[in-house]
């Protein structure tokens, strides 16, 4: 599958256009993008911190889960649209760019150790979600905080990196 | 203002930060984590005012719970925020964003501080009544979009180089 075709067809789109040449529109996506991006890491530490049994102990697990990941999809939701307006304007620069690469990356593996953490960790929470938390519930919870703050790292540092050539 | 950050711009701290270009990108990730940590503990205080959260808990244990939080972050952003002016006197200090969003800052700190007060003053645990709630919830999603406003501001430090 060769992508090399892709990134200038992004590029030419016209809302990729639009955000290249208006003054107001990349700075607002980007707002946007980073009041999203705060709500997900927000959210997303919240529930993280309670699965390494750091916070609210009385608190069931399952209640937290229930009542906050609903809302880090939305952010989330939010962040990517956002972010695909950025990357659109500028594709064939961001694909060489390390610190975005790297970014990615972090954000697959983020969204692997959700899924691995709800397709099997999680059947089996009626049996923890009260009392002492297993070992597999705790490496979620440790591996999503650093994944994450890894994104906003790596994220921070796409504007400093110097362009591959 | 002008003649005190030129002044800091002078500082050997203020050169390091400027010699050392991981400095910024690094205090810039803790400040927008601390950014982070405090939207965490908004949204949540929110959603349980507004009872869609954490209904097995009162107002009061939640308020009591991310309340700290919110402190605790403020601190980090002022202290991360602190070293981004010495190491760029100049572009913050001179800049009327900047300054537009200290003052939002300061009011969401006091919008904090009021919450705080109403709510663990409170003499029992109970919820509050129909009317509280709606007061409650008005001044949580009013301090989330100052929150968001401070956010935005933020970024646009970096596009409004007005000096004056």
């Amino acid at each position: 599958m060769d992508l090399s075709q892709l990134w200038p067809a992004l590029e030419a789109l016209p809302v990729a256009a639009y955000m290249r040449e208006s003054a107001l529109g990349f700075p607002a996506v980007e707002s946007i993008h980073v009041v999203a991006l705060v709500l997900v890491v927000g959210s997303i530490a919240v529930v993280d911190l309670r699965l390494l049994n750091l916070t609210s102990p009385n608190v069931l697990i399952s209640e937290i889960v229930r009542d906050t990941l609903k809302w880090t999809w939305i952010a989330f939701a939010v962040a990517v649209v956002s972010g695909f307006l950025m990357f659109a304007a500028k594709a064939t620069e961001y694909v060489v760019n390390t610190p975005f690469r790297l970014k990615l990356i972090c954000l697959a593996l983020a969204g692997l150790n959700m899924l691995v953490f709800e397709l099997i960790t999680a059947r089996r929470m009626a049996d923890w979600d009260s009392g002492p938390t297993p070992m597999a519930v705790r490496v979620a919870g440790g591996l999503s905080l650093v994944f994450w703050i890894a994104v906003v790292a790596f994220g921070r540092w796409i504007g400093f990196a110097e362009p591959a050539y | 203002m002008r003649q005190f950050a030129d002044w800091l711009a002078g500082t050997s701290a203020s050169q390091f930060i400027q010699e050392n270009l991981w400095v910024v990108p690094t205090i810039q990730t803790v400040h927008i984590l601390a950014v982070a940590m405090v939207m965490g503990s908004v949204l949540m205080l929110e959603l349980r005012i507004l009872g869609v959260a954490a209904r097995s808990q009162t107002l009061g244990q939640t308020a009591r719970r991310y309340t700290p939080w919110i402190w605790a972050a403020l601190s980090v952003l002022l202290a991360t925020g602190g070293v981004m002016i010495v190491g760029e006197p100049v572009r913050e200090l001179m800049n009327v964003v900047f300054w537009s969003k200290m003052g939002l800052v300061v009011l969401a700190a006091l919008a904090t501080l009021a919450f705080q007060r109403v709510v663990l003053r409170a003499a029992t645990d109970a919820d509050p009544s129909p009317g509280a709630r709606r007061g409650l919830s008005f001044a949580a999603l009013l301090t989330l979009l100052v929150w968001f406003a401070i956010i935005i501001l933020g970024r646009w430090i970096a596009y409004a180089q007005t000096e004056y």
